[in-house]
């Protein structure tokens, strides 16, 4: 009776040891790829056009000219999103820094123009848009793009792409206009 | 005697316990398939005139096509077409909350969904198209004021589709009691 007790213990011992968190089974469903890559989940993709920085953004809100400064690097990045199978929302994007730290979109910029999320993503009609981030200057090297319908989401895809380090130093002004940068 | 009676009792709570580890997968299994059902539609009952479904007999009153130029005179861009749908339902008893969580969306040959637009934009495009008028409300607003029996509620969601998908579409409409039940009209736009 107790090799048969202490077998059953290690066992269940060993299945709770090897058994992953709650938060990994019921996490993101993760793809992960390039900047030079047309990234594929099973509900959408993203395919990345541009990667630019600037010490100030501008663009036009009801007519009124906007210009917003940065004590760190505006990072707007263009893309082209297309969902497969039903209308998709991706309504998060995040940009994780050199140092590991994340940085959602920027709340300053979120009334400019071709913003992507505002932008629903229907079946058949691929959608272009720009993700408007704000980080340190320190954070720009081998960045990474997460993109998904919503913050942390639970058992829905998501999307990663590493991005291309930029070389040269931020422009002093990047205007936004409806179609675009 | 005693002890055996304690030994027997301890012996049959050991051995039913993978029983009812089992048996609480099972219960827990059952709820959660329960739950997925009645977020999905498979069960569609396809029709072109009037279709019974969640108290009330459905029917599709209306159907406009807006970007090819051809209805409003209005143009949109590439491939883009908007689709305004709108269904009539005439209760056959008091609905109660028998509609919460109505679901009206459009499907075309190859399986691909289209949801309504938000609330807000919608709003703002039947401003846009009939200034005089005022929005008539989505599915999910009226499930909130359903109507009475022998009255009738009218229904206009609006879609965002590819042209190419115009000619295959078919609306469809579910609530969350009755899912994976569902009604759907076939859309027969050119």
């Amino acid at each position: 009776m107790i090799p048969a007790v202490l077998g059953a213990a290690a066992l269940l011992a060993a299945l709770q040891a090897t058994t992953p968190p709650y938060a990994t089974l019921t996490g993101p469903i993760s793809t992960v790829g390039r900047q030079s890559d047309t990234v594929s989940s099973d509900t959408f993709s993203v395919k990345i056009n541009r990667v630019l920085k600037a010490k100030s953004i501008a663009y036009k809100q009801f007519g009124r000219a906007v210009d917003l400064q940065s004590s760190g690097v505006w990072v707007a990045v263009s893309a082209e999103l297309q969902a497969f199978q039903k209308t998709v929302p991706v309504r998060a994007a995040t940009l994780i820094g050199s140092s590991g730290r994340m940085y959602r979109q920027s709340r300053r910029a979120g009334d400019a123009p071709n913003v992507l999320s505002t932008k629903t993503v229907q079946p058949g009609l691929p959608t272009t848009g720009l993700l408007v981030f704000e980080l340190p200057e320190d954070e720009l090297r081998n960045m990474k793009l997460v993109l998904s319908e919503q913050y942390d989401p639970q058992l829905k895809d998501e999307i990663s792409v590493s991005l291309e380090t930029i070389e040269t130093a931020p422009q002093a002004r990047l205007e936004i206009r409806k179609d675009g940068v | 005697m005693a002890f055996d009676r304690e030994r027997r009792t301890w012996l049959l709570s050991l051995a039913s316990l993978p029983l009812l580890v089992v048996a609480a997968v099972v219960v827990n299994a059952w709820r959660n398939i329960e739950d997925y059902r009645h977020r999905i539609e498979t069960d569609i009952q396809q029709g072109s005139g009037q279709l019974d479904y969640a108290g009330a007999a459905w029917r599709l009153e209306k159907v406009r096509l807006i970007g090819d130029g051809r209805d409003a005179q209005l143009r949109l861009p590439g491939e883009m077409r908007l689709i305004i749908v709108r269904m009539v339902a005439t209760a056959a008893r008091d609905i109660g909350d028998g509609w919460s969580q109505c679901e009206v969306s459009l499907v075309d040959g190859t399986g691909r969904r289209w949801l309504p637009l938000d609330v807000i934009l919608s709003s703002d495009i039947s401003r846009d198209l009939e200034p005089n008028s005022e929005p008539v409300k989505g599915c999910g607003i009226t499930s909130l004021h359903p109507p009475h029996q022998d009255h009738a509620a009218l229904i206009e969601e609006k879609f965002v589709v590819p042209a190419a998908a115009v000619s295959t579409l078919a609306v469809r409409l579910s609530v969350a009691a009755l899912r994976p039940r569902a009604i759907g009209f076939p859309l027969a736009l050119n």
